[in-house]
């Protein structure tokens, strides 16, 4: 380890408030974001989700940029999300500084694309959204909103990504490839994604019941969310108001199936080891999971299997969260990056939802009332996506924090 | 920490796939084609290969030419850029959801369109359970890949890595980027590229596997001495000239400066003024009239600058300026994408 790398600045939007603060109120007061869709047009209105409760056109105009701009649902989203976390750090992205933007991403810009698709091919009246496409274009729309990154770059493992853009981030930091890196991910809900998830069978059509018993699938959810990375060197000339530390990352493959996790959670556990092993931590120093915790019947056996080869009889307190926000998919990484760090720094272990009763194959129940005035030093945080691209992340209090 | 290119598996719309070293070129007149692929049956089980998409293949196919070219037989790390993924499978998903008005779809269509399913499924058919990640950076993809590769050497965390960029052309996606104008519309000859002085690039496609090692055997390519990736410079001449000075070089210590020249002229017109500020006596060659215009494209350059390096060799078709080097111990290989995104990576002799 060449430089810690410290967290200061968070920005989220996603179905449960669209800044930092209404998130934390909405964990704290039990608050969900799922329900009939509103702002997707879609025929599969059985299907719930946790909307961002935005329109496109009130994104536009709180960013003041035109309507007719070739901006993405998922680029306004970030582009509100990254607002929010250079503002909370207080930086301006300027040439001057090593600065750089690492995002992730899905299906880029597949909501005008599945909208312009037609026109694509038969006309020139929708040329501007053909090149805002891909992923990478997504994230360059939005760090052109604010200007001043000399470095960008795109992540893609389904719904691990922006975890992975995080681990990215902090290791640009640690090689002292830049001094600032404003990490995380941002998904919309598309009719693509939605109707891609309806045909593996794994939507739940009623409200979603991540690792219990009768759990029968997932809610998809859109969000963005970011975290403001930093060297120590970078903050403390800064000034900067220190949240937290990223203190370790794994990556790990299950080379199982791709589609599905292996029994023995092997990809998962890997990754969990890794995370713990460059934190320097044991176990049980770990006192909170905030679990990937789908809802499927799968991923949530696979998980707890992994859990309990890593922590054995001493399992931490563990909840998902994705029964607040839905399942935002390439967003969730650092959307339950936000999630863990506030649970870190407000001192509050967030409920798991909708549970009623234990799986039977699992040691252990998760988290299902707010728990405050808890005390956390180390918190984990898992990611898993499709294909088993496993990654874990760990964050940890700083001594000098805000208190 | 050294990074030593072990092993690389390519297929292109050149005849590289099995070949030693650079092959004889095949030109093209018009701006889109496909990749000369090997018969797919002598390499993947049937079974296996029976839902693959083209692209997955042709990926699963190099990554083991370029395991069994290195010596390597498990890397610790698969990294994979692509621009786009299975485009081919996200355009009949989204073809039949429109079509059928959200009705009757197939799952298949829509796992394979998901990016990271490429490094997923050379994963599962490696069985390999390390580090696995996707790079979608648009046309830095496969820099982005190697760059976090290089940390991870770094770090001592992989002491082996497979490293991918992956991308394919379908009729559709030429289409929808013709009508944006990236195209060559004039009539023009592929070994005249770099001077055709038109508008737009001829298209490619490809997959390209690089195998890299912490350690170096008789057969080994070249070493990547350093790589940087760039954001929208603002001036470029001198980014180049403060990524050689951290380098401790000078830009006559360049013995080859290798440039992504596409063929539209407006793009190539920064590499051309790159040359005459700091490589006017260095000997100058290009790639893109080989391998096509493709968000990965720069893997074929470093296919190409690692076979000149290991060979000693810089074929005149290759060649800008017919200087013939000296030396064959230090290339630059310079890339941009659109003029926003730059990658510059530093192979030298080993």
């Amino acid at each position: 380890m060449t430089e810690r790398v410290l967290v200061t600045g968070l920005g989220i939007v996603s179905g449960i408030g669209n800044t930092l603060e209404e998130t934390l109120n909405s964990l704290l007061n039990g608050r969900s974001g799922v329900g009939i869709v509103e702002y997707l047009k879609t025929n599969h209105t059985d299907i719930p989700c946790s909307e961002v409760k935005l329109s496109d056109s009130e994104m536009f105009s709180m960013l003041s940029i035109p309507e007719t701009s070739p901006v993405t649902r998922t680029a306004l989203m970030g582009i509100i999300a990254t607002r929010e976390a250079l503002t909370k750090a207080g930086i301006i992205p300027d040439r001057s500084m090593k600065i750089g933007f690492v995002s992730a991403t899905t299906v880029g810009g597949m909501e005008k694309s599945e909208q312009y698709y037609p026109d694509f091919l038969e006309n020139d009246s929708r040329n501007d959204f053909i090149k805002v496409h891909d992923c990478g274009a997504c994230t360059e729309v939005i760090a052109d909103y604010f200007g001043g990154f000399s470095y960008v770059s795109t992540i893609s493992t389904a719904c691990s990504s922006s975890a992975n853009a995080i681990a990215l981030g902090s290791n640009l930091i640690r090689h002292g490839i830049l001094d600032i890196v404003i990490a995380g991910g941002t998904e919309c809900l598309t009719k693509f994604h939605l109707n891609g998830f309806n045909t593996l069978m794994i939507l739940d059509r009623a409200h979603c019941r991540p690792f219990d018993a009768s759990r029968a699938g997932l809610n998809l959810g859109e969000g963005a969310a970011y975290l403001v990375l930093e060297s120590e060197e970078s903050a403390r000339i800064r000034k900067a108001n220190v949240l937290c530390r990223v203190s370790g990352y794994g990556n790990a493959c299950d080379s199982y199936h791709q589609t599905a996790s292996s029994p023995d959670g092997k990809g998962a556990t890997l990754a969990m080891t890794q995370a713990l092993e460059m934190s320097g931590l044991k176990p049980d120093e770990i006192d909170y999971i905030n679990a990937h915790g789908t809802g499927t019947i799968n991923n949530d056996e696979s998980e707890g299997a992994a859990i309990m080869n890593v922590f054995r009889d001493k399992i931490p307190p563990v909840s998902s969260t994705k029964a607040f926000t839905g399942h935002t998919t390439s967003a969730a990484g650092s959307v339950e990056a936000v999630i863990s760090i506030l649970a870190l720094t407000e001192n509050f272990l967030p409920p798991n939802l909708n549970f009623k009763s234990k799986i039977e194959k699992l040691s252990f129940e998760p988290v299902t009332v707010l728990k405050r005035n808890v005390k956390l030093k180390n918190v984990l945080s898992n990611s898993f996506g499709f294909g088993g691209n496993n990654t874990a992340i760990v964050f940890s209090a700083e001594n000098f924090s805000k208190n | 920490m050294a990074v030593y290119i072990r092993g690389i598996g390519n297929i292109s719309i050149q005849n590289t796939f099995l070949s030693t070293g650079i092959p004889q070129p095949v030109w093209y007149n018009e701006p889109y084609v496909r990749c000369i692929d090997p018969d797919f049956k002598f390499f993947l089980n049937p079974l296996d290969a029976r839902r693959m998409s083209k692209l997955i293949k042709r990926a699963i196919i190099t990554a083991k030419a370029s395991i069994s070219d290195s010596g390597i037989e498990m890397p610790d790390a698969i990294i994979s850029g692509t621009g786009l993924g299975s485009i081919d499978d996200t355009e009949k998903f989204l073809t039949s959801m429109i079509e059928n008005d959200e009705k009757f779809l197939q799952p298949t269509f829509f796992i394979q369109s998901t990016h990271n399913t490429i490094s997923s499924q050379i994963a599962i058919n490696l069985k390999c359970y390390g580090h696995n990640n996707t790079f979608v950076q648009g046309g830095i993809s496969f820099e982005c890949a190697l760059s976090e590769t290089m940390m991870l050497f770094a770090d001592n965390k992989i002491k082996s890595a497979l490293v991918g960029g992956y991308d394919e052309m379908t009729p559709a996606y030429f289409k929808l980027l013709d009508r944006i104008g990236f195209w060559k519309k004039e009539p023009f000859a592929s070994q005249e590229l770099s001077k055709s002085n038109t508008n737009g690039a001829m298209a490619g496609e490809g997959s390209v596997s690089v195998v890299l090692s912490d350690s170096k055997d008789q057969k080994t390519y070249a070493e990547i001495k350093a790589l940087d990736l760039l954001y929208m410079p603002e001036n470029i001449t001198n980014s180049i000239f403060d990524f050689l000075q951290r380098n401790n070089l000078k830009s006559s210590d360049i013995d080859i400066v290798v440039a992504g020249m596409n063929g539209d002229n407006k793009g190539d017109s920064i590499y051309w003024k790159i040359f005459s500020e700091l490589f006017s006596e260095t000997s100058q060659a290009a790639f893109k009239h080989l391998s096509g215009e493709y968000f990965t494209s720069a893997g074929f350059g470093v296919w190409m600058t690692a076979n000149i390096i290991r060979s000693k060799f810089l074929p005149s078709f290759v060649s800008l300026n017919n200087i013939i080097p000296g030396k064959y111990n230090n290339i630059l290989l310079i890339n941009h994408y659109r003029n926003k995104n730059y990658s510059l990576i530093l192979l030298s002799a080993c």
